[in-house]
């Protein structure tokens, strides 16, 4: 090889890697651009999503109802009912919806005539039978919406919920379908609308967590008088009876 | 600096490298696989099994693995990961020893991984807009198979071992050198981590 031929070969070379070096930097510069825009755009959406501190949109804030006993459930029927019946419930909950079948009526019957008053505290820990829409909490948080601003509706809308109950492992009712039942049940529009705002989901998983540190081992769970019913609560009879006893003896 | 550089790029193009993070990569596919299978199995003997990622309503491994889409096949999909990535694992670590596989077995293994991949963001964008919900374990698996296809596909274009029109090898080669490959991956985590942010940041942060 000559000399002249070798100093080409060895320009060709630098030239070669000359040009790659430009790529590198046009590949590093544009890329590194995206990615320092990527970062930013990251950190504003976190920045934004930490200074969101708006009471609702399932904020983590804790609301807690109005109108609530002292025990932090909802109250149906006349305060002054010597019996008390306490159902920690799930509106996707299947046994629920047998339970309710079963002694709905009589529950009404019993509320109506002064016997009995009903707890009801609805948990939320079917949410994930229900393809990720979480029925249970949705629910329930309208159930709280309705205790807070329209208590004299609750169990109206209750058995409305469970009149339409959705099967579980289904997607549950739409927030569309949970409104109109609300509607149906007499709740006001102003109060409906406030479904949405998702107020009270933090307080029904307090009172998800509440509901099984103080034992509760599934749903439904009957008390009456702070005790826990073992009968039969899917066919009508048992309970009635239960109550109609307690109310008797006074205790 | 330069010198730096070179050194640098020299090293992220090396066997060491290259297979050192489909090794860990992969290990870490099979350790969440492990932890997804059992916890498929405890919620199988009790549907109510409280699990310990159930964090809060965005971050919940049994909303997701209660989903239709977590049963794909029929079982769980996380078995699929406890099948394939040791087979990635032994891969990594015999390259790692200096084992040169035949351009076939390394371009089959290309073509399934592919698949794998395919899976595993079809899993994630179903996770996100349909179920929504996230689990930690699945993202970790997202992005650790997003690391062994980039790593994979890193080296069978760097030893030409994908049978590809000799053009388009030379296209993707000198893109590899000039660090296209290593721009693309980051770029592309950073777009999961920003769709991960918008569409549940108030509910991860708030």
């Amino acid at each position: 090889m000559g000399k002249q031929q070798r100093a080409t070969s060895r320009k060709a070379q630098a030239a070669i890697v000359a040009q790659r070096g430009r790529q590198i930097n046009w590949v590093l510069t544009v890329g590194g651009l995206i990615i320092v825009g990527l970062v930013a755009a990251i950190g504003i959406v976190a920045f934004n999503a930490t200074n969101n501190d708006e009471p609702t949109a399932g904020s983590g804030k804790l609301v807690t109802p109005a109108n609530l006993t002292s025990t932090g459930a909802i109250p149906v029927g006349k305060p002054a009912a010597p019996v008390t019946v306490e159902i920690v419930l799930d509106y996707m909950c299947p046994a629920c919806g047998k339970f309710e079948q079963a002694n709905g009526g009589e529950l009404d019957r019993l509320i109506q005539a002064g016997t009995t008053k009903v707890e009801l505290r609805p948990i939320s820990f079917l949410d994930r039978t229900s393809q990720g829409t979480r029925y249970s909490t949705r629910a329930a948080n309208a159930m709280a919406t309705v205790a807070d601003r329209a208590p004299d509706k609750v169990w109206a809308f209750n058995n409305a919920l469970y009149d339409s109950q959705p099967q579980e492992g289904t997607r549950g009712l739409s927030n569309q379908q949970i409104a109109d039942l609300a509607i149906q049940a007499g709740v006001g529009q102003a109060v409906v609308d406030a479904f949405d705002e998702r107020i009270f989901e933090p307080w029904v998983a307090n009172v998800t967590e509440a509901a099984f540190a103080s034992g509760v081992q599934g749903t439904p769970t009957v008390k009456i008088n702070g005790t826990v019913f073992e009968g039969d609560v899917y066919r009508p009879g048992p309970l009635t009876q239960a109550i109609e006893a307690a109310a008797k003896s006074g205790t | 600096m330069t010198e730096l550089l070179t050194t640098l790029h020299r090293i992220r193009h090396a066997n060491a490298w290259i297979f050192g993070t489909m090794l860990v990569s992969s290990v870490l596919s099979l350790i969440a696989s492990f932890v997804l299978s059992v916890d498929a199995v405890k919620l199988a003997a009790d549907p109510t099994a409280e699990l310990s990622c159930n964090i809060n309503q965005v971050i919940s491994c049994g909303t997701v693995a209660a989903a239709w889409q977590s049963q794909l096949l029929g079982f769980p999909n996380a078995f699929l990961g406890l099948i394939a990535e040791p087979v990635v694992i032994t891969i990594a670590a015999a390259c790692l020893g200096g084992v040169r596989f035949p351009r076939w077995f390394m371009f089959a293994a290309q073509v399934v991984y592919a698949i794998g991949f395919g899976f595993a963001y079809w899993l994630f964008y179903q996770s996100m807009f349909h179920i929504g919900a996230l689990c930690p374990w699945c993202l970790l698996v997202t992005i650790s198979t997003t690391l062994v296809f980039a790593t994979l596909t890193h080296v069978n274009i760097r030893d030409n071992n994908l049978f590809l029109p000799a053009r388009l090898q030379t296209a993707l080669a000198s893109g590899l050198r000039a660090n296209l490959d290593l721009v693309i991956v980051v770029i592309w985590l950073l777009i999961v981590v920003l769709a991960v942010v918008v569409k549940y940041g108030d509910l991860l942060f708030g």
